[in-house]
């Protein structure tokens, strides 16, 4: 390292001190408050260690939450993922009228996921949704969409699929522009078929911009929280109670502060633990590839 | 160059007198202005223009949202001691949670100070205990709420169905009235507030009630069990999606023909006279409960405890939008609790749904009167909805909730 770059460390402290005041100072913070019985309501806070993490761990109600989380976040990302490529691949095909396809399929992000919510909700909503309300004049008997606990799954990850594929078409897509037209070409040359090229040059080129996709989407997807709120309140019963609406119940409703910090803070080990697995399957896959 | 040290500096200058200039006029609006938040609906946004209008214009500044979002944003701000809100509106069980947390400002001395001004006689001894806590006076009220029974009098007289009175003729009627196209009740089970509501109506009517006098759980007794059981029974006869719906929806469901009665909020009884709205005008008629024990609220305004504006002003405020005649017009929205009001028999003519509220108020019943009924609440309405839908047997899931409920309660020293 040369001298005038030793002193270049200095620069790094302004962006440090922003993520310590809005990082991790309110996570320090929420880890210190998951270790007391602290009720919003009482000025008392009663250092319990591990008591909170215990109760947690011994509840039926986060297990159940937590298999709802991973069947959302999943399903709804996977389905995202597979109709976003789709798509972006679609796109990059296209000879003509590409950028109006893709602002088209990009409006259902712009909307504020909440409003989105809204929206699917007035679609969905039984005997007077849009959707249900023109199956009914067609004498077709809908499912009930929002009502019965495995439509009322389906409906949150289409709901889901539909606010956030745009976006994963469009990182996708971008990557697509990257892609070395001569490798295709070599490769329809030695008599690939279109299953090859994507199968074997396609894909693997694509496995950085996929890595970056996956990982966000799932991370935003296990904080899940909006467009549940809005279609089913985690409803019928507990069928599309997530983490999150739970941790929301806790925290909001409850002002039970302590246990939903430590409910806070077991999302956050969870989310990281099933990320750095993703990342490093995906990682391997790609680097096989190489 | 000198040019350039001139702009900079006049530049400089600008933007510090706007910095300076914005500063001032934000902590000047910060100071001048009363900020209310209160739940969204029609008697509400018609009593916070008339708080609106007791003062000059632009100081009063009113934001109005979802109950829920309300709470949430008056639970936050108050319990970091922030002088953020002014006013907030609070119905009878988060009006003792909040009194018993110490974020609101007792009301006794301009309470009588202001009593005859104001003529603060007026509202019945019960209304001033709904919105007292620990013996002070917490709150202004502002409406006295109950929920009816809605029915389609057309469809029940076409089918020979007497109004019911007891909780088995409702289900008689329930199921001779429901078709493919028309469900026979409504239901509002959207967790947590809407289930909550509809819960107590059954627990009361059928059960035992919510606690015994020390306050152990009942509702998991016998009597319990059977009205979730009636409970679940008559979710047969409600329309799909019951579970994801709450007030709007259940209302739209009877304005638009899709379901023939059931329980809903005084609030919502001229929205079925409404012609923009409903397609069956002068079609709906109204009775109390059946069997009795649904829920009555007495909601009003309250003063932060930690608000730096006049609190004298601000009780004076609050004691014109609820003078007598801002009630007698905001009537049309919500039962007024001044007896003046509603004793008027002029009022009861023009409002066809009167006769039934007042019976409403004689049989209904308010939440338990503790701070922590919306945490029981919370646990309750979850067992009870995986009871209705079938994923736990009721027993269990009241059994289940009522431990929970102990542990909460105990937890809070309600055992001590």
């Amino acid at each position: 390292m040369v001298r005038w770059q030793r002193g270049l460390w200095w620069f790094l402290l302004p962006s440090f001190g922003l993520l310590t005041v809005v990082l991790l100072w309110p996570l320090g913070y929420a880890l210190y408050l998951s270790f007391f019985d602290y009720y919003l309501g009482s000025s008392d806070r009663t250092f319990i260690g591990l008591g909170n993490y215990v109760e947690l761990f011994t509840e039926a109600r986060l297990w159940q939450s937590f298999w709802t989380t991973i069947i959302i976040a999943f399903g709804s990302v996977g389905l995202q993922f597979v109709v976003g490529f789709a798509l972006a691949l679609g796109i990059y095909k296209l000879k003509f009228s590409a950028r109006l396809f893709t602002m088209l399929l990009f409006l259902p992000h712009i909307v504020t996921p909440v409003v989105a919510a809204l929206f699917i909700k007035w679609i969905l909503v039984s005997n007077f949704g849009l959707l249900d309300a023109t199956l009914l004049g067609l004498d077709i008997t809908p499912p009930d969409w929002l009502g019965d606990p495995i439509w009322a799954k389906i409906s949150v990850i289409l709901a889901d699929a539909w606010i956030f594929t745009p976006l994963i078409m469009m990182v996708l897509y971008a990557a697509l522009q990257t892609l070395d037209q001569s490798l295709i070409g070599a490769a329809q040359i030695d008599g690939a078929n279109a299953w090859q090229i994507l199968r074997h040059i396609i894909i693997p080129a694509l496995i950085p911009a996929i890595i970056f996709t996956v990982s966000v989407r799932l991370m935003d997807a296990f904080r899940f929280f909006d467009t549940i709120y809005v279609l089913t309140g985690g409803g019928p019963g507990t069928a599309t109670e997530t983490i999150t609406m739970y941790t929301y119940q806790l925290g909001f409703r409850m002002l039970d502060i302590g246990k939903a910090s430590a409910l806070g803070v077991i999302t956050l080990v969870v989310v990281a633990i099933i990320l750095l697995t993703i990342n490093k399957v995906l990682t391997r896959i790609y680097r096989r590839g190489d | 160059m000198q040019n350039k040290v001139m702009s900079r500096k006049l530049a400089l200058g600008v933007t510090s007198s706007l910095l300076i200039g914005s500063t001032l006029t934000v902590e000047a609006w910060a100071q001048d202005t009363i900020r209310i938040i209160s739940h969204r609906q029609p008697a509400l946004e018609y009593y916070t223009s008339q708080m609106e209008g007791a003062l000059e214009d632009g100081r009063v500044s009113v934001e109005l949202m979802p109950i829920d979002k309300e709470l949430e944003l008056a639970s936050i701000t108050m319990s970091s001691g922030s002088d953020a809100i002014d006013v907030l509106y609070l119905n009878d069980s988060s009006l003792k949670r909040f009194a018993a947390n110490g974020w609101l400002e007792p009301l006794d001395d301009l309470w009588e100070k202001y009593k005859e001004e104001y003529k603060l006689g007026d509202f019945p001894q019960s209304v001033v205990d709904a919105v007292s806590y620990d013996g002070h006076i917490y709150s202004m009220p502002i409406m006295s709420n109950a929920e009816l029974f809605f029915y389609r009098s057309d469809l029940l007289k076409e089918n020979g169905i007497e109004p019911p009175s007891t909780m088995e003729e409702y289900e008689q009627a329930a199921e001779a009235l429901d078709s493919n196209r028309m469900a026979g009740t409504i239901m509002s089970l959207k967790p947590v507030d809407a289930a909550l509501n509809e819960a107590h109506w059954y627990i009361n009517a059928i059960g035992d009630g919510w606690f015994d006098e020390n306050w152990r759980p009942i509702f998991n007794n016998e009597a319990g069990v059977a009205a979730i059981n009636k409970m679940k029974e008559m979710a047969e006869h409600a329309p799909r999606g019951f579970t994801s719906h709450a007030n709007d929806e259940s209302t739209i469901n009877l304005q638009q023909g899709l379901a023939a009665m059931g329980l809903q909020w005084f609030t919502r009884a001229a929205a079925m006279d409404d012609p923009t709205q409903s397609r069956f005008v002068g079609q709906f008629e109204w009775v109390a409960p059946p069997s009795g024990g649904a829920r009555i609220a007495n909601d009003g305004f309250a003063i932060s405890k930690f608000s730096s504006a006049d609190k004298e002003e601000m009780f004076k405020m609050l004691a014109i939008a609820a003078s007598q005649e801002s009630m007698r017009k905001g009537a049309e929205y919500a039962m007024p609790p001044r007896l003046s009001v509603l004793e008027d028999p002029e009022l009861a003519e023009k409002y066809r749904w009167y006769p039934a509220a007042r019976q409403a108020l004689e049989n209904g019943k308010a939440f338990p009167p503790i701070p922590d009924f919306l945490d029981v609440g919370e646990i309750v309405t979850r067992y009870i909805l995986q009871a209705v839908i079938g994923e736990m047997e009721v027993h269990a899931a009241l059994n289940q909730a009522a431990e929970e409920t102990e542990e909460l309660l105990a937890s809070r020293g309600y055992y001590d």
